[in-house]
């Protein structure tokens, strides 16, 4: 083997790094080894402290994404294994102000919970380092590499309430489904690296998008890599993981999952999708159709019983990553319109569903659960969170002007744009779902606003300021994207088929 | 002045409500004085704005767009910022602004159950800006950011401050207009996709409404254009609402508080028919022609099922929901005959169903507020102990039942009349069919008005009522909320002329397409395709 | 008889599939951890394999990746049987059902 590796590579020379286009990863490293320092040097009386670096080191962050977006160039590294375009540049964007908002929402959650923090924000910007390193990868190793950073944190920081079962039970369930998964995501990418000879994507791309019927290692080979990130982004028939780690885990964490992890599992699917199988769209289409025409429909249906918020909230989860795949089903016809209707959606996403946990979260600081029937007459005791929620709720519905609506224009756009019966019918089925969902989201609004509380117990909530400001953040953006869509639509006007020539 | 009334006068009239909203957001929810003074203030704002641009508009040219505002909004749909006034959708804002402020004016001492003035009249102005942008956009997502922005503020109306089966009625009626009008989305974008140039065979990628409305549906084949013809069909027809999916309508009606009430009759069903003969006929001539009979079955199905609707019924607000289903009937009869005459007189209808309508709910309102009841069986007598409200009702009923000399005459008769000789290409007998029904409806129409104004108003007041303090006559608010649009119906009644001669040229103009040729639009498609060659 | 990559590929293909239903019937979290660790070592194999028959070196890197990511990955699903264990004596997949499921 030594002399295998001797007779290809004769001298090693160290490759070119572009310091600038690795200045985010970086960054988010040296603050992410801070953190932990600083939990290692001081214990206890970093307590006060990590939180704020953790969210300094998030900011800091942004800046060299923001320098690198001015600067416009595309880069490459490692011939082709790491890439920074306009679309890597939003994901991490979105990623990193994800983990900004997570690091609100947890600030009191986790001090006031009797916690040891400091390795909470360690393992949480461990985790945003996947996230944004996914965003770059376009090399099978790469994105294996950069899914398990991401993950394995995850794993702990779902089971952070140690010393109650049920977070147990949900790091334990993630933790089993998410290692299953990449298992097979990993089987999937052997097939592909046997079908093709490389691991980097563009090679894989050119290798099997050839004329004729692709060979069976290489379909089943795509199909596995789909399913792997089918579980990663909760897609029906691999969603179960889904509510139960939701309810066990800490809120912000579960907002952190439902959000990033997604966002992530989202990326990892486009790369795969839009660089890798360009060209072999008679495979995969099929595939990402019937997981979304699923995902939203049983997602939808089963959200409709739901009497728990953080659990309708996963399986409106569930069928919001129906919507986000709808247009993947149509990448080979529309690629730019899919993949800037995805992305939108994620952005879009992103704020209102953190928005909806914020508020649950504040909620849950005077009710302690997060039972659907403690929201019955919030308006008496919490109007701003309860105007706050009908936001959220009715932006995830997708009512305009709130920033839902643009987000499923655009992707019955595309389905439409696609002009094939698959799309249309897809387009039938998001329009049928939105109403679905709306019954169970129009529901909760009838309860908050026209229903008295329970015991009519209308003492006030203290909501801390850190919240207060993830709350104004969310909710500026939710309206902004819905009443000013060409914001959105400008900057997640991408295209990721420079690399492939498409 | 006038270049700012031409370039930006509508967008002012269009979010001066707004505005007033978000004013209204930063005072205390205790000063209620202030947030009255403010709502009836900007809506009186906005009927001011609408006085000057009725009197600025160009009668002369009412066929074509006016005010014209054209800007860029969202660049990467190629969706553009575009207003525009004419003939047709004039007569649908004067009525908006002018409504508005009544509602206002009578919620100065009407704020329902459970109170809080701020979110309720906040509400309202929200529902003002969405129904006019509605009226006045001129691009197709415009449109139908403004058609759905209506959605909210009605839902927690009711939601809210509706009766005891509120929160039912309150989904029902979210829930089967969201279904529409996603569907109806769809159809739009379909429109976006493949509608063509018909001199250069080119795809137009646009939401402009005056560009999709001269290029009429060419380059679209015809069962593309059924289909989409189709999603629009349910996104309009169920806002009318058009038989069978007008269920929403009693239950949003009876529960609704009397404002609700009063604006989901007066300007929210026109809505639906407006986006009919603005959108879905001028875009999709072929697809109309083909749709016509069957939309004409619905609307004659809707003005006997309203009609008999209304005679199982015992409760009064329920009786008229169910005679709006009836009467949007025959303004969709008048749209199905799709010539200028019929959709002039539907127009009419729209303008005259929502000034009687209005009417009838203000006056249903304050029934329920001295009498506790809506129940038909339990009042009577209101001539005796109330005299002037007495009239009121009688007044309106006889035009509801379409008294020639009052508005609702005009709606109704010409409608009919249209039935007779439908456009070309469209089945003759069959509306010669429908004609008669409608006919039929009108007497059914007559008779369970009359019922209700027998049982209510006539006779001796009953033992419960009898020496109940809290009936009094109509007081000095209800007169100034109600005398401009007792006014009007007669006013409208006696000089028709007034809204026909504004609305004609426009009407004209939206059916200048294949609808004029001899043989109708049949085949039309086919034949541009082939000149397309393919 | 020469053994030819398609016989690695078998091998590896009837490993990943015992691991993937070790991990679907068997409760007994350490046996589940286990059966990861035969699915990643057939993805191993799988690798190598092609490696080889390819004269292609990435193969036998991505290897090194997998090696390591599933160390990782066991050390943290041990920690978290710890925890189990310390809130309850035993760690049986099928006891652990506070939530719905």
């Amino acid at each position: 083997m030594l002399a295998l590796l001797a007779q290809q590579v004769p001298d090693f020379v160290r490759p070119d790094i572009d310091w600038h286009a690795a200045a985010p990863e970086l960054t988010l490293l040296t603050f992410g080894a801070l953190v932990t320092m600083m939990d290692i040097v001081w214990l206890e009386k970093g307590r006060k402290l990590t939180s704020i670096v953790a969210s300094i080191g998030l900011l800091a962050t942004m800046v060299p994404i923001i320098t690198l977006a001015v600067d416009g160039a595309d880069r490459s590294m490692f011939g082709g294994a790491f890439v920074v375009d306009d679309y890597a540049l939003i994901m991490k964007a979105v990623f990193i102000l994800t983990g900004y908002v997570v690091i609100l929402l947890s600030t009191n959650y986790i001090a006031e919970g009797d916690y040891w923090e400091n390795e909470y924000y360690g393992l949480l910007l461990s985790s945003i380092l996947g996230m944004i390193l996914m965003a770059s990868a376009r090399d099978l190793i790469t994105i294996f590499v950069a899914l398990e950073l991401l993950s394995i944190p995850a794993y702990m920081l779902a089971t952070w309430r140690k010393r109650d079962l049920k977070s147990n039970e949900a790091g334990m369930k993630y933790y089993l489904m998410g290692v299953f998964a990449s298992a097979i995501m990993l089987y999937g990418m052997s097939l592909l690296y046997g079908g093709s000879g490389s691991t980097l994507l563009t090679d894989i791309n050119e290798s099997i998008s050839g004329p004729g019927d692709p060979s069976a290692v290489v379909v089943l080979g795509i199909i596995f890599v789909i399913v792997g990130f089918a579980f990663k982004v909760s897609a029906v028939p691999f969603h179960t993981w889904a509510p139960d780690t939701y309810e066990g885990a800490p809120t912000p964490i579960t907002a952190f999952l439902s959000v990033a992890s997604k966002a992530a599992g989202f990326v990892a699917l486009m790369n795969m999708l839009f660089v890798g199988f360009f060209g072999r769209d008679d495979v995969y289409e099929p595939v990402i159709w019937i997981l979304a025409a699923l995902s939203m429909t049983v997602g939808n249906l089963i959200a409709l019983r739901q009497t728990n918020m953080v659990r309708l909230l996963a399986y409106s989860g569930v069928a919001q990553a129906g919507y986000m795949l709808a247009p993947l089903a149509v990448a080979g016809d529309v690629p730019d319109s899919a993949l800037a209707a995805t992305v939108g959606y994620l952005v879009i996403y992103a704020a209102m569903n953190l928005g909806a946990f914020a508020v649950v979260i504040a909620v849950a600081r005077k009710t302690r659960t997060a039972e659907i029937d403690d929201y019955r007459g919030l308006f008496h005791w919490a109007p701003g969170l309860t105007v706050a929620m009908t936001v959220f709720l009715f932006a995830l519905a997708g009512i305009p002007p709130l920033g839902g609506w643009w987000a499923k224009f655009r992707i019955m756009g595309a389905v439409i744009e696609a002009n094939t019966a698959a799309g249309v019918v897809m387009g039938i089925f998001v329009a049928v779902n939105s109403v679905i969902a709306l019954y169970y989201y129009a529901r909760i609004g009838v309860k908050m606003w026209a229903e008295p509380a329970p015991d009519d117990d209308t003492a006030p909530v203290r909501v801390p300021v850190s919240l207060t400001s993830a709350l104004v953040l969310t909710a500026a953006a939710t309206i902004a994207f819905g009443v000013l869509p060409g914001l959105v639509g400008e900057v997640t006007k991408v295209s990721l088929l420079a690399g492939v020539g498409g | 002045m006038t270049d700012f009334l031409n370039d930006w006068g509508l967008t002012a009239i269009t979010f001066v409500p707004l505005a007033g909203a978000l004013v209204m957001m930063l005072i205390p929810r205790d000063n209620e004085g202030a947030h009255k003074q403010i709502s009836l203030g900007a809506s009186l704002l906005a009927l001011a704005l609408g006085v000057v641009l009725l009197f600025d508009f160009d009668y002369g040219s009412a066929g074509s767009l006016q005010f014209v505002t054209d800007e860029k909004w969202i660049e990467v749909i190629n969706s553009r910022y575009i207003l525009g006034l004419d003939g047709m959708s004039l007569p649908l804002m004067a009525l908006t602004v002018l409504v508005m402020p009544l509602v206002f004016i009578y919620s100065w001492n009407h704020i329902p159950e459970p109170g809080n003035g701020k979110a309720f009249l906040i509400l309202m102005l929200i529902l003002e800006t969405g129904m006019i942008g509605t009226f006045v956009a001129q691009d197709l997502i415009l449109f139908f950011v403004f058609f759905e922005v209506v959605l909210l503020p009605m839902f927690f109306m009711i939601a809210v401050w509706g009766g005891p089966n509120r929160r039912y009625a309150s989904l029902k009626f979210f829930l089967f207009t969201l279904f529409g009008s996603a569907l109806m989305l769809l159809g739009f974008l379909a429109l976006f996709f493949l509608s063509k140039d018909p001199a250069t065979g080119e795809l137009l990628r646009t939401f402009d409404m005056r560009a999709l409305t001269d290029v009429a549906g060419a380059g679209i084949v015809r069962s593309s254009q059924l289909l989409i013809f189709g999603g629009m069909f349910l996104g309009f027809g169920i806002k009318v609402p058009l038989f069978p999916f007008h269920t929403w309508l009693p239950d949003a009606h009876t529960e609704a508080p009397t404002q609700g009430s009063v604006i989901l009759a007066a300007i929210l069903l026109k809505l639906g028919t407006y986006g009919f003969i603005r959108i879905a006929i001028p875009m999709l001539p072929e697809a109309a022609e083909a749709w016509a009979p069957w939309i004409g079955l619905l609307a004659v199905i809707g003005i006997i099922y309203g009609a008999l609707g209304c005679l199982a019924q015992t409760d009064m607000k329920r009786l008229i929901a169910f005679s709006s289903v009836a009467h949007m009937g025959f303004v969709m009869l008048g749209i199905a005959t799709l010539t200028d005459f019929g959709i002039n007189a539907a127009i009419f209808g729209m303008v005259a169903h929502g000034l009687i309508t209005g009417m009838l709910f203000f006056v249903a309102g304050s029934v329920k507020e001295r009498y506790h009841t809506l129940d038909i069986g339990r009042l009577g007598g209101m001539l005796i102990q109330a005299p002037r409200l007495g009239w009121i009702l009688g007044f309106i009923t006889m035009a509801s039942l379409g008294l020639p000399g009052l508005a609702g005459f005009w709606g109704e008769f010409p409608a009919i009349l249209a039935a007779y000789q439908p456009a070309n290409g469209i089945p003759v007998e069959t509306f010669r069919t429908y004609m008669v029904i409608a006919a039929v409806g009108t007497v059914l129409a007559a008779g369970y008005l009359l019922w209700l104004l027998q049982r209510t108003a006539m006779g001796e007041p009953s033992e419960e009522f009898a020496d109940d303090p809290n009936i009094t006559d109509v007081s000095r608010i209800e007169w100034i909320a109600w005398t401009p649009m007792l006014a009007l119906i007669l006013v409208f009644g006696v000089a028709p002329g007034l809204i026909f001669e504004i609305t004609d040229p426009a009407v004209v103009e939206s059916l200048n397409n294949c609808l004029q040729l001899p043989a109708g639009c049949e085949g039309v498609a086919e034949a541009t395709q082939a000149a397309f060659g393919g | 008889m020469e053994l030819t990559t398609t016989w690695y590929l078998v091998l590896s293909v009837l490993m990943f599939s015992i691991g993937a239903v070790g991990l679907l019937v068997r409760r007994n979290p350490l046996v589940m951890f286990m059966c990861v660790e035969l699915m990643l070592n057939a993805v191993n194999i799988s690798f190598v394999a092609f490696g080889a028959d390819l004269n292609d070196v990435g193969g036998q890197i991505s290897v090194f990746f997998v090696l390591v990511v599933a160390a990782v990955e066991v050390v943290v699903g041990l920690a978290l049987v710890v925890a189990i264990t310390r809130r309850r004596s035993d760690a049986n997949a099928d006891d652990i059902s506070v939530l719905r499921g």
